[in-house]
């Protein structure tokens, strides 16, 4: 019973130490390979990348001298990812904690340790979240959150401008934001960008949803012969690349464009439908053009979902005398909003954030009044103006986190307060 | 059901014949352009060109000093083909785990994900242009592959959605005669989850099929553009290699979709448990 709690200890200080002194050697040996691979690590590049993540650099590069300096972006991004890992090692630790008390238990009451193979295997079954989510993770970890907590903190930093490597970037704490709300130029375009954007946002999400389920059901009714034929067509819309789409529908309303060629022939003089003084009528454009890229997608989610839909309820429905009106207030609405309420919200966000359309149909504009955009740009377009055309990297971070703040907080208070979430269970 | 009424099954046809214009006019319309005779968007009467010939896909393939679009097509292809399998892998199981398992982090980690979702997609493009270039990862393929594969469980929304309407008694009565949770997954989730697979599959393949951005920051290189780079490059005098080198990718994808457009579609939960 002692060495047994002597073995335990062990894993304390090295983990995995414990288990292979309790025979089990392969996965004691996996778990000192981690804790070896992290020394490594750490003092090789871990601690330096550590401490750069708070100096950002002291050491300015010099072309006279001929000194290398300090990159501060990347000994940013160093310094993250060695805190990630930092983060994965404990994690491995406290499941190494775990394991080996486990183990002593079952060393304790004289039960045989389970081999390596049986106990992966009961692993496998006990914890498949686990080892499904394992790779996910990972994944979501380096290429999702890293970068966004790069550009969360680029947001409090003097990043931009002239500030690029080999120069040293600093930490600002809330200028770029002070900036924002403060500067007239930034202000102005800010608020006037922000009342079109949800503007656009609402209004595409509910022309797309209920133009994809009143098509889904129109395809859905009775008397529709060769379903197959009629849905062709909109599949073929949806089958199109986005940006073919969007370059196609940009040349029908250039100049030389066949809409214009109509007008033209006509006796009327041709329409700059997309130009710098369009105003509403290129926001309309875009909105009926994103319309035709996005209702196909959500006709084939709603189609989906009918399909998943108890026919017997609808008979029952028609038996009590519902009208048509009336089942598909009470029956089709419900049901399909039930599934979809986390889709919905995706894709207002989708469409809150939607780069494409007006990046294709009218990108590069920058009207008078505007600072680095156009009146139909969104706040994505106008973020993507400001980092990645004119290297405002602080000040375009700033408005991401904004923009972040804003549809976060829409999405979260619909998604909770949205029977989805309430009652998961409910229709199963 | 009652049946309809005459009218109504007229004006639904009606309906039915405007919005299948609208949908199919647009591409038929790029479909003549691509055999246009001559290149620019000028020279076209209206909507149609003033002669046809096969001249622009010929020259297509075989003008590649310019525009080399076999090679674009390739790339897209490797990308496309390789994202496609490795997202919809992830992309299922982070559903399937999601929907069926009860577990600690599950809570945290979905509003995770509904959190991370609500960045910007492109607030970090520039964070990971330049991890790319700290990994001399740049002018990679293999690098695109990796972040669209890795991005893809974030979407995982969809196919959760249909598996919380597969039935719970199916796994519990596959629990009870002493099924594995991975004999499960395989032999009784995969089954029936035909349609959302083809669904994820299909979705995935499209994403880095018609990405630009992405493709754009990452491939300097010009004989590693995929054909969404390419294409952009073309301007109106181009227009009708534009538009073939359009249908020419939007063919397969499209007649992708209809091979499995029944996947799309069928319930299959309806046949499985009988309540």
């Amino acid at each position: 019973m002692k060495s047994s709690s002597i073995k335990t200890k062990c894993s304390y200080i090295i983990m995995g130490l414990g288990q292979f002194l309790y025979g089990q050697r392969i996965k004691g040996l996996l778990y000192m390979g981690i804790l070896g691979l992290y020394l490594w690590y750490l003092f090789t590049s871990g601690i330096g990348d550590m401490t750069g993540f708070f100096t950002l650099g002291t050491v300015e590069a010099d072309p006279w001298l001929g000194t290398e300096g300090d990159d501060s972006v990347i000994m940013m991004l160093r310094g993250i990812l060695s805190f990630l890992i930092l983060g994965a090692v404990i994690i491995f630790y406290l499941a190494n904690i775990k394991d080996i008390k486990e183990t002593e238990r079952l060393a304790g009451s004289g039960k045989m340790l389970p081999s390596f193979y049986r106990s992966v295997l009961a692993f496998v079954d006990k914890k498949f979240y686990v080892v499904a989510l394992f790779f996910p993770v990972i994944g979501v970890l380096i290429f999702n959150v890293l970068p966004i907590i790069f550009m969360i903190l680029i947001a409090f930093t003097n990043y931009g401008g002239n500030i690029v490597p080999p120069k040293l970037i600093d930490w600002i704490g809330l200028d770029n934001f002070r900036q924002i709300f403060s500067l007239s130029g930034i202000k102005g375009t800010f608020v006037k960008i922000l009342g079109w954007n949800i503007t656009w946002a609402i209004c595409a999400t509910l022309l797309n949803y209920f133009g994809g389920l009143l098509l889904a059901l129109l395809l859905n009714k009775r008397c529709v012969k060769g379903k197959a034929i009629w849905r062709a067509f909109p599949i073929i819309a949806y089958a199109v690349p986005g940006f073919i789409t969007l370059l196609g529908f940009k040349f029908m309303f250039s100049y030389g464009g066949p809409i214009n060629y109509y007008i033209k022939a006509m006796g009327g003089t041709s329409i700059g439908f997309l130009d710098i003084d369009a105003g509403w009528r290129a926001r309309i454009i875009g909105l009926l053009v994103n319309a035709w890229i996005s209702i196909p997608t959500s006709m084939l989610l709603a189609t989906g979902i009918l399909s998943n839909m108890n026919n017997e309820l609808y008979e029952a429905a028609s038996l009590d005398g519902a009208g048509r009106w009336k089942q598909f207030t009470n029956l089709t609405l419900p049901f399909v909003v039930f599934s979809t309420t986390p889709t919905l919200i995706t894709s207002f966000v989708g469409n809150f954030n939607n780069f494409g359309v007006f990046y294709f149909l009218r990108g590069g504009l920058y009207l008078d009044d505007y600072f680095l955009a156009s009146d139909t740009d969104l706040l994505i377009n106008w973020l993507y103006n400001l980092s990645i055309d004119n290297n405002y990297y602080g000040i375009g971070a700033a408005v991401s986190l904004i923009i972040f703040i804003i549809t976060s907080v829409i999405s979260l208070t619909a998604y909770v307060n949205s029977s989805a979430f309430k009652k998961e269970d409910t229709f199963r | 059901m009652k049946k309809e009424k005459i009218s109504e099954v007229i004006i639904t046809y009606l309906i039915l014949i405007a919005v299948s214009l609208v949908f199919f006019f647009p591409v038929f319309w790029l479909i003549l352009a691509s055999f246009s005779s001559s290149g620019s968007i000028y020279d076209f009467d209206g909507f149609f060109p003033k002669s046809y010939s096969t001249a622009t896909y010929v020259k297509l393939f075989s003008d590649t000093q310019m525009y080399d679009y076999p090679s674009w097509l390739r790339n897209t292809l490797f990308i496309a083909g390789f994202s496609c399998v490795i997202s919809t892998i992830l992309v299922i199981l982070t559903a399937y785990t999601m929907s069926r398992f009860r577990f600690k982090m599950r809570k945290p980690l979905m509003k995770t994900t509904l959190i991370l979702s609500m960045f910007p997609s492109f607030m970090g493009m520039t964070a990971v242009y330049l991890i790319m270039i700290n990994f001399n990862m740049i002018n990679n393929l293999w690098s695109l592959i990796l972040i669209y594969s890795a991005g893809a469980p974030m979407g995982y929304l969809v196919q959760k959605g249909y598996f919380d309407t597969i039935s719970n008694s199916i796994y519990e009565a596959a629990r009870i005669d002493g099924a594995t949770n991975p004999e499960i997954f395989w032999k009784v989730t995969l089954p029936l989850s035909k349609p959302i697979l083809v669904y994820t599959a299909l979705t995935s393949f499209a994403w880095p099929w018609s990405d630009f951005i992405l493709p754009n920051m990452l491939l300097k290189n010009r004989d590693l553009w995929t054909v969404a780079v390419g294409l952009t490059h073309l301007g109106e005098t181009e227009f009708s290699r534009f538009a073939a080198g359009a249908i020419f990718i939007a063919v397969p994808i499209v007649i992708l979709y209809f091979s499995l457009s029944r996947f799309l579609v069928a319930g299959v939960s309806d046949g499985a448990v009988k309540q």
